[in-house]
């Protein structure tokens, strides 16, 4: 069963990360990336992997691909118009079909999830407990690997300086608009977004 | 899970690929980016994969199990700080190119 | 005691550098620039620190001389066998080849010392005088302590090594002076050229003492020549070449044939150095050379041989081409070149006090007429050509009969000290018979040349009507400074005779007895080979008659002929013009070396310069850089700023890599 899901997974994986890469706008690049997201932290947990597979969701798909849509949204590449066009679907029909994926999605990972302690309980596993057990890991973080982690943590202490200064639009004349990353003029011919091929 | 390895590997591999082709092949910058992350995915699951691996075979004594899982912590670390930082300039050359095709962006030409 | 030594050769040194320093100091107080010539009369170039090198430099050589003095007077008390001697350390080392830093004063460098110091201290001080209107003052005084030096060395010096960087030394302290004012650009290649000949001479010398190293296992001078050669005797042949090669050395020095050139050249120097430098000192060591290796010498009588021919030779040349000069200073060249010949005549004919008592003498008498010259061209504002003298008796009397003692002396006239050591070379070589009395009759021909020309140069200078422009020549007598020194070497050259008189005079041979504890061992090696007895009495008696006689005829004749100017010379190069371009010109030697060996040697320099220098080893090292260059130009393709091609190019670095790590 947990092998059958396997090869599910992994095949949704590579599909939506032929997605990543064929899309025709950003937008349906990341969410493709996200759905790949998605198989692999079902895969980690099958693996026997169930915090890599939750710290996989958690920051990769709560954060990095939220973030990727704030740059998509705040760059406004394309217009509405445009994603009429390359979606072939219509507006009803595609949140049917985000819906749909997201509930099989789910479904999946549950199942995953739920399958997990029956592998484990079948004793397939020589080991009884998961193979990134969190105490050891802990343990591990904060002995061994104690170098790791505090460059780890200085990297993004510079990290975020370096987006500030980056993203940080130069000051214009108006005090009052503070916001940073303001957005960007618009310009007369459509803006090269998702251009491909 | 009774998968073999080899097959997490290739499983890996293929993702891989796909990640390299599209950083190699895409001129939108977002979608290299993101690219990237798939590299980066696939990178973790070989980690994983092998971590499973050592961890399953009667050479226990060799290797160190435990570190698939940590490093995998740290790739995602380095993964998510990385698409910051790129997502940052990303926005920055926005700005001043008004575009995001890479084609367009030749300024460290020699 | 040893210490003295060491104070005797480093204090002209110190002047040297004391003078050095004061003439930087007077750089940057604005005296003297070095872009002057000798042109600045009227300029009064001052400056203390300018006075003051004078004055150092003569206390620094009249140091020298005391101590000289000294080492003289110890020697005289202290018997025949005594030596001074001072070592400190080993200077090389080398497995069994050793050489010692240390010194030593013998008979014969005693008498060295006094000429070099003694004759050396009059022109320093003539220098105040001459030199005081110069802007490169305190710089002449620093080479010439540097000069002093340098003899010194060579004179004191235990080693052939140690004589051999004093040889050096006194090369380029000649190079320095000759070219004194090299701003007018004639004295730099004069320079050049008596350093170059003189090269090929130290070429010879440096294989030379190479030779003697491998024949004797050393160095010291006193330890080659008291060698025993009869157990040499099967490798003559080796002794013979390096005493050959040694002379060779002495050529270059001394001016001998055919490395003479550079001797009339050397002239565009200041007088004083002329004075010093090519007639009292440095030329004469050559001279010394071979009187310091006498035994050697002697042990091959075939190298004796070749030293004679070459000395006559050079002595009629040298007399010959003083016939038809005109500047005065080259009259006296010339004049130099042909009395060296003299005392190599006189080794050759192993009479070695008789060389060493004409160097003395040829010191005081050349060196008075070449300060008496100097003079003369002050007092005429730099005039140098005889044919624009005339007369100058009247103007300039001190100058005039110091001269006068002067010409006396170098013609042999009879009585004064050239009329001794002159004579005394011709009798060892008539009394040799054979080979030499046609070298006798060489340096018979060579003295009735010498007399002639002398009293020329004196007639054309002195008498006669006044070829001089009145209007801006005014003619004056030199200042005491400068006329001192003349009339002190005026009484040296006519009393110094005394020195060693012929043995049937009473008081005869101070000299020779005073030099016999150096000169015994190759008189033995020398009685060996030629039955060499004195000459009988009546000889001597007819010989300095004839001798006398001589003189006195073709110095009248000169005289004669000259008193009403250069006519003379000008019928002769009309009535006989390839003789006088030929005589004139020192028989074309200059001429035939220019085109034989200086013309071909530049071409070679042009070509190797032009071909080889400059295409190949230029164009390979251009060539590198415009291959660098061209390579990155290409290179430059691939920094395209494309961050796709970037990363193909890293991928497939990376795809490589990681398919040599499995697979190998």
């Amino acid at each position: 069963m947990a092998e059958a899901l396997f090869y599910v997974l992994g095949a949704g994986a590579v599909l939506f990360a032929i997605g990543v890469v064929r899309a025709r706008m950003p937008l349906f690049s990341v969410l493709s990336l996200l759905g790949t997201f998605f198989c692999l932290a079902g895969i980690y947990l099958l693996a026997g992997f169930p915090f890599l597979a939750a710290t996989q969701l958690l920051v990769y798909a709560g954060a990095i691909m939220v973030l990727f849509l704030f740059v998509i949204m705040l760059l406004n590449l394309g217009d509405a118009a445009e994603l009429e066009r390359h979606a072939g679907l219509s507006l009803s029909g595609r949140r049917l079909v985000v819906a749909g994926s997201a509930a099989a999605l789910l479904g999946l990972v549950g199942l995953a999830a739920a399958d997990v302690d029956a592998v484990f309980a079948a004793g397939e596993l020589p080991e009884e407990r998961a193979l990134d057990d969190l105490s050891t890991l802990a343990r591990l973080l904060f002995s061994r690997y104690m170098l790791p982690f505090e460059a780890a943590s200085l990297l993004l202490l510079a990290t975020m300086v370096a987006v500030i200064v980056l993203a940080k639009r130069q000051r214009e004349k108006n005090p009052f608009s503070s916001a940073p990353g303001a957005r960007a003029q618009h310009s007369e011919e459509p803006v090269q977004g998702g251009v491909q091929r | 899970m009774n998968v073999p390895t080899d097959h997490l590997l290739a499983l890996s591999a293929i993702l891989f690929a796909l990640g390299v082709l599209g950083f190699l092949v895409r001129k939108n910058v977002i979608i290299v980016l993101a690219s990237i992350e798939l590299m980066l995915n696939a990178a973790n699951l070989s980690f994983l994969a092998a971590s499973r691996h050592w961890s399953q075979t009667t050479l226990a004594g060799q290797g160190d199990p435990s570190a698939g899982p940590i490093f995998a912590i740290f790739v995602i670390l380095v993964a998510a700080a990385e698409a910051a930082v790129g997502l940052a300039l990303v926005i920055a050359l926005y700005r001043l190119k008004q575009t995001v095709a890479l084609d367009g962006m030749a300024e460290l030409r020699g | 005691m040893s210490a003295m030594l060491w104070w005797l050769l480093f204090t002209p040194l110190v002047g040297a550098i004391v003078c050095g320093a004061l003439h930087f100091a007077a750089l940057r107080a604005g005296h003297g620039s070095l872009d002057q010539g000798r042109g600045g009369h009227d300029r009064h170039a001052g400056g203390a620190a300018r006075a003051l090198a004078g004055r150092v430099a003569c206390a620094a050589i009249a140091v020298a001389l005391g101590l000289s003095l000294w080492a003289c007077l110890r020697l005289a008390r202290g018997g025949e066998t005594l030596v001074l001697e001072s070592s400190t350390w080993h200077w090389i080392a080398a497995g069994s080849f050793t050489v010692d830093l240390s010194l030593v004063v013998d008979r014969l460098s005693s008498v060295m010392l006094l000429v070099i110091t003694g004759v050396g201290f009059l022109i320093h001080v003539y220098s105040l005088g001459y030199m005081a209107h110069d802007p490169g003052y305190a710089r002449f005084f620093a080479y010439l302590n540097l000069f002093v030096f340098a003899m010194l060395a060579l004179v004191l010096s235990s080693s052939l090594l140690g004589l051999f960087v004093g040889w050096e030394g006194v090369g380029l302290c000649s190079y320095l002076l000759i070219g004194f004012w090299y701003e007018k650009g004639w004295p730099a290649e004069a320079a050049q050229k008596a350093f170059v000949v003189n090269r090929v001479g130290d070429a010879c010398f440096l294989v030379g003492s190479f030779l003697l190293l491998r024949l004797f296992g050393t160095l010291d001078l006193s330890e080659i020549a008291g060698a025993n050669f009869h157990l040499l005797g099967a490798r003559s042949g080796e002794i013979a070449l390096a005493a050959l090669l040694l002379f060779g050395g002495a050529c270059g020095k001394s001016a001998q044939f055919p490395l003479f050139t550079w001797l009339p050249d050397a002239m565009a120097g200041p007088t004083p150095v002329s004075a010093l430098i090519h007639a009292a000192t440095m030329v004469t060591a050559g001279v010394y050379l071979v009187l310091r290796l006498n035994p050697l010498f002697a042990a091959v009588p075939a190298v004796l041989f070749v030293i004679g021919c070459v000395g006559a030779l050079t002595a009629l040349i040298g007399a010959s081409s003083a016939l038809l000069q005109n500047d005065i200073k080259k009259v006296l060249a010339y004049s130099t070149i042909s009395q060296l010949g003299y005392m190599f005549l006189g080794l050759s004919a192993g009479a070695w006090s008789a060389a060493l008592f004409h160097l003395v003498t040829h010191a005081f008498f050349k060196g008075l007429l070449f300060l008496g010259s100097g003079s003369v061209i002050h007092g005429l504002s730099d005039e140098q050509d005889m044919r624009k003298m005339g007369g100058l008796k009247r103007a300039m009397p001190r100058t005039f009969l110091t001269f006068v003692a002067g010409a006396a002396a170098l013609s042999g006239l009879p009585l004064l000290s050239g009329f001794f050591s002159k004579d005394e070379i011709l009798a060892r070589n008539f009394a040799l018979g054979g080979f030499h009395l046609t070298l006798w009759g060489v340096g018979v021909a060579t003295a009735a040349l010498t007399a002639f020309y002398t009293w020329r140069m004196v007639a054309l200078t002195f008498f006669g009507a006044e070829r001089f422009d009145r209007a801006h020549v005014h003619p004056h007598e030199s200042p005491a400074l400068m006329t001192v020194p003349l009339v002190i070497l005026a009484l040296l050259s006519v009393l110094g005779g005394l020195l060693n008189l012929p043995h049937v005079l009473p008081g005869a041979g101070l000299l020779q007895h005073w030099l016999e504890p150096v000169t015994r061992a190759g008189d033995e090696l020398l009685r060996r080979e030629v039955e060499h007895g004195h000459v009988a009495a009546l000889t001597e008696w007819l010989l300095l008659g004839f001798g006398a006689a001589l003189a006195l005829f073709f110095a009248q004749r000169g005289f004669h002929g000259y008193t009403q100017g250069p006519a003379r010379d000008q019928a002769l190069e009309r009535g006989q013009p390839k003789l006088a371009s030929f005589l004139a010109g020192a028989w074309q030697f200059d001429k035939s070396y220019h085109a034989r060996i200086v013309l071909p040697l530049r071409a070679a320099a042009e070509t190797l310069s032009a071909g080889f220098d400059r295409r190949g080893i230029d164009a390979a090292v251009d060539g590198a850089g415009t291959l660098a260059r061209a390579l990155g130009q290409h290179l430059r393709a691939l920094a395209d700023g494309q961050v796709k091609h970037y990363a193909l190019w890293m991928g497939m670095g990376a795809a490589l890599l990681s398919l040599t790590w499995v697979l190998g």
